[in-house]
């Protein structure tokens, strides 16, 4: 009898001892594969101002690009695609799935860009490549005709080519940059309109030279001293 | 998450299309820039294209500045210019425009009955005159004082010094540089014991990393920045931007690390600690090269008038020092710094990494400091104690914001203490600039006066009398600003201002004088490299404007001194800069030719059997050296540099339950300091058409404040109300508000403190205690 409950007691030790070491064994393990979530204190993203350096990564490829004169954009059809300036271009293409979200249908295209033989256009660059629900604001165009005629007057673009204060100094930014902060998305590669395509994309901070001067909220005017002599 | 501009695969890439384009490379960045912007203007025009520096900031840009029937009509980089290689930036492609603002000054106005009469430039010049020597008559010499600037040209500089320093015999001459980079100066000369940079901006071209210290470099040196963005694309050096502010630089850099305002200090002991610790000391160079010193601590912050301090400096040893540092491990800094020990260790690891050459640059961060001159020693300490120095590519680099802050104010030396060549303080240093200015050796008084806090309040005291302003706009850019305002409005105050449009310092003076600007007159600038560049007489100056030299020139003459102001005025600016380059004869300090400065786009001093010197200090690069080692601190008499052990100390004024935020000041880069020029200019006005305050976003937030709301700054010196900016340009951390200081109308200085380091008497603009609400 003292014999079997010997045994049956070392038995007992052992049984302990295995859940024991089991136990902490797991709780090792567990502790091993976790990995602790590191507090990178990011630094705050300043919206107006990321942008510009976003695509900067390309800048070399797009300055050495040979530009294809026969598929170039013009700032006509830029503008055309437009209901007025500045709100989203329509999609001017057939459009294959009604149900896709943009990170695997558009943006397969129009994230980075590149030639597409069937519609022997350049894919147009997003500058917010973000915002992966592309059909929110673009929407195709099934038709050309009209439910009823409108007497929507459409805003005048801002014309290239005209926007330097002197001769041969860098043109201001004439438009709002709001959702476009990314300059080189539509200022350089083949598919950016040929008369604001950058001749110089390489240099990377834009707005070192480029400032905004738009008119379409509020033209600024000059400055004008409160105290005067006379 | 804030993520890296430029990845390891997208390098990869690079680099491979790198190789496949050495050639066109080599011809990298933008050398052919200027001549693509030529292409594009408008054909048979009759452009005159002249080479200058640029207007503006101390990166010395050169630009060709475009005549057309006597108008500077157009402006390019100059593609020859080792500095920009044909780039500028927004400024300097519009800064021509800065001549032609509708309300230049163009005659001289004198105040009668509190009303300001024009007058002929004559009469205005004889009454300053008359009113100089009665000022020195009735009160004695010490009465009269001139304020100058980073923006005089070297000859302006040159004659206020001659005139006041050596024929009126005072040392009231102080300059707004003081404001700037008297910090940099001190560094310099308590590190090295000769002032400026060793290094060159070639060392951008070279160096594998980037540390910007306090410096938003995106906005503020554009044009240097670019070159670096452009080494990121071709060799893919990393950038980090070490800051209290989340800036353009940022958003740009590929590493962005936040401290609380003054921890600096702290982190650079830290980053010496770590180097130390894990055996990164370049132990032959600190033994050869270096001593270790200590100074005083608890220096106070110049709050009180006549506040004065001289520092002890101390001998100590290397185990000293490291015992010193035993209180800066990353741990324990981690706890007043904010930032991790590993982002501590982070920057430390590649100033310690051999392999890596390493730039670090600052400007306004460490200099506007009330310990300017502890954190420029401490940066030196981190390339000392590693010996990253004074090699191509290894370069602790303290930039300048004006274009001839180091050219005028440190060179021909327009600081109270100092004389073109040396101080005043010193028997020799008062015996040459005699012999050159042809002036008794007693009329240099040997004890320095009033550096610029002191001499406003002295003008407040009433021991000043007289003080003539030239180039600068102190009424917008002196902390404390209501003060000195009030003092130069008391009765028996005479002030005299030189400028070229109306500004709140012309709004207080006595007599106002119209200037020749730029390239209306003939000078030349000194930029951030030791790089000295002429310009011509390009156009002229409007109605009776002179230039600030020919103004002095003109009141030397009438006040007796016939015989030192000699100068011819179609040849004076050629005289004046050979009786000037006579003070820096010698191989440590020589300056180029005129000659060589009309050829070329400048020239770096010392400048030694015709060739510039790219590298102080370096035995292969600079003729100076003369101990037959690698390196030569000539500075110093025994030919080492200093480490200095330099503790942190909070600033004088911290945020409290009363005043919770930081108040941090500074500039955008539409706008040149206080914007009198760079607001004339349309382009620049309206990109940046007033002033804001910056809030961080969860402040803004939980104040109920939105970008455009008025917000109420309250501070112990005053009140104002400014609209806010959430999530513009700049976004201060938690609990700290940034204001940009260009706007007259709305005067952020009446609310900054006048504390400054007691070593080199530079006020602290980044750091005071302010309350805000929503208004």
């Amino acid at each position: 009898m003292r014999k079997r409950l010997g045994i049956i007691s070392l038995f007992v030790i052992l049984f302990i001892a295995f859940i024991a070491i089991w136990n902490y064994s797991y709780q090792t393990g567990r502790e091993e594969a976790y990995i602790p979530i590191e507090n990178n204190r990011p630094i705050p993203i300043i919206p107006s101002e990321t942008g510009v350096f976003k695509r900067s990564g390309y800048a070399l490829e797009y300055a050495n690009m040979p530009i294809d004169k026969n598929h170039e954009r013009s700032l006509k059809t830029y503008y055309n695609n437009r209901a007025y300036h500045g709100a989203p271009p329509s999609i001017p293409h057939e459009v294959k799935k009604d149900r896709n979200m943009g990170e695997n249908s558009c943006l397969k295209c129009h994230e980075n860009g590149g030639y597409a033989e069937k519609l022997k256009a350049y894919a147009p660059v997003t500058p917010h490549p973000e915002m992966v629900n592309c059909r929110q604001c673009h929407v195709p165009q099934k038709t050309n005709s009209l439910f009823i005629g409108t007497n929507f007057p459409k805003l005048t673009a801002p014309k290239a080519g005209v926007n330097n204060a002197l001769k041969g100094s860098p043109p201001v930014i004439p438009h709002q940059i709001q959702m476009r902060e990314n300059c080189l998305s539509c200022h350089a590669g083949p598919s950016a309109p040929k008369e604001i395509r950058v001749s110089h994309p390489e240099r990377i901070n834009c707005r070192q030279c480029h400032v905004i001067n738009n008119k379409e909220i509020k033209d600024i005017g000059t400055f004008i001293r409160n105290n005067k002599y006379d | 998450m804030y993520t890296s501009v430029t990845n390891r695969r997208s390098f990869i890439k690079k680099m491979a299309i790198m190789s496949a384009m050495t050639a066109a490379a080599t011809m990298f960045p933008g050398v052919m820039f200027a001549s693509e912007q030529e292409q594009k203007l408008p054909k048979g025009g009759n452009l005159d294209w002249k080479k200058a520096p640029c207007r503006f900031c101390g990166v010395g840009c050169g630009v060709l500045v475009g005549i057309e029937e006597g108008k500077a009509v157009a402006v390019k980089g100059d593609p020859k210019s080792s500095v920009n290689k044909g780039l500028c930036c927004v400024k300097g492609y519009h800064s021509v425009m800065a001549m032609y603002g509708k309300d230049r000054l163009t005659k001289a106005l004198v105040k009668k009955n509190g009303k300001y009469v024009e007058t002929s430039m004559k009469e205005a010049l004889d009454l300053i005159a008359s009113k100089m020597k009665e000022t020195i008559k009735d009160h004695g010499k010490d009465s009269v004082s001139i304020y100058g600037s980073g923006q005089w040209t070297i000859p302006d500089g040159y004659v206020a010094s001659k005139l006041f320093k050596g024929c009126i015999g005072t040392n009231n001459v102080e300059a707004n540089a003081r404001l700037c980079m008297a910090s940099a100066v001190t560094g310099f000369l308590t590190s090295f014991g000769i002032d400026e940079p060793m290094g060159c901006y070639e060392d951008i071209d070279h160096a594998d990393v980037f540390v910007l210290w306090g410096n938003n470099m995106a906005e503020m040196h554009p044009v240097l920045f670019s070159r670096m963005l452009d080494q990121r694309l071709k060799r893919g050096v990393k950038i980090i931007d070490f800051a209290t502010r989340t800036t353009r630089t940022s958003m740009a850099a590929d590493k962005s690390i936040l401290f609380l305002p003054q921890t600096d200090l702290a982190v650079a002991n830290a980053i010496c600690y770590e180097i130390i610790k894990n055996g990164w000391v370049n132990k032959s160079f600190v033994e050869k090269h270096c001593n270790i010193k200590k100074g005083i601590t608890n220096m106070g912050y110049g709050l009180e008038d006549k506040y004065k301090f001289t520092d002890k400096p101390e001998e100590i040893s290397f185990e000293q020092y490291k015992e010193f540092l035993e209180d800066y491990s990353p741990e324990k800094v981690e706890k007043i710094s904010g930032i991790s020990a590993k982002d501590i260790k982070y920057m430390a690891s590649y100033y310690g990494d051999p392999n890596k050459k390493i730039m670090s640059l600052w400007c306004m961060g460490p200099n506007q400091h009330t310990r300017g001159t502890w954190i420029n020693n401490l940066i030196y300490n981190i390339h000392l104690l590693t010996g990253k120095i004074s090699t191509p590519g290894n370069s602790p680099f303290s930039l300048t914001g004006q274009p001839s802050a180091c050219g005028t104010v440190r060179e021909v030396g327009t600081l109270t203490h100092k004389l073109p060549h040396g101080v005043v303080m010193n028997k020799k240093h008062r015996e040459l600039a005699a012999k050159i200015w042809d002036v008794p050796v007693e009329n240099i008084d040997p004890k320095p006066t009033y550096h610029t806090v002191e001499m406003f309040r002295a003008l407040d005291r009433g021991d000043i009398k007289f003080m003539w302003i030239q180039v600068t706009n102190p009424m917008v850019t002196m902390p404390k600003l209501k003060r000195y305002r009030d003092a130069t409005k008391k009765e028996g105050r005479f002030i005299v201002v030189s400028d070229i449009y109306p500004t709140p310092t012309t709004d207080i003076a006595d007599v106002i004088l119209p200037s020749a600007m730029w390239v209306e007159r003939e000078g030349m600038y000194g930029n951030s490299e030791r790089r000295t560049q002429y310009f011509e007489q390009m156009v002229n100056p409007p109605g009776e404007a002179m230039s600030d030299t020919w103004q002095l020139i003109e009141v030397a003459k009438r006040m007796g001194f016939e015989k030192q102001f000699y100068y011819k005025e179609e040849t004076h600016i050629e005289e004046i800069y050979n009786e000037y380059r006579r003070h820096h004869e010698g191989k440590k300090h020589a300056m180029a030719p005129l000659e060589v400065l009309k050829s070329q786009p400048g020239a770096q001093w010392p400048y030694v059997d015709g060739k510039s010197t790219q590298w102080r200090f370096n035995a292969k690069y600079d003729p100076a050296c003369s101990n037959g080692e690698e390196f030569h601190f000539y500075g110093k008499k025994d030919g080492k540099a200093i480490i200095w052990q330099r503790p942190y100390e909070p600033a004088p004024e911290e945020p409290d339950t009363e005043y919770p935020y930081w108040l941090c000041t500074g500039r955008v880069i539409e706008h040149w300091h206080t914007g009198s020029m760079t607001r004339r200019i349309p382009v620049l006005h309206k990109a940046m058409p007033h002033g804001y305050v910056e809030l961080n976003p969860n402040d803004a937030k939980r104040m109920q404040i939105k970008t455009g709301d008025n917000v109420r700054l309250t501070t112990r010196r005053g009140e104002m109300i400014l609209p806010a900016a959430v999530n513009e340009r700049g976004v201060p951390a938690p609990m700290q508000v940034f204001v940009p200081f260009f706007d007259e109308n709305m005067l952020i200085n009446d609310l900054t403190l006048d504390a400054f380091c007691p070593i080199s008497k530079q006020p602290d603009y980044k750091k005071c205690a302010v309350k805000a609400e929503k208004a």
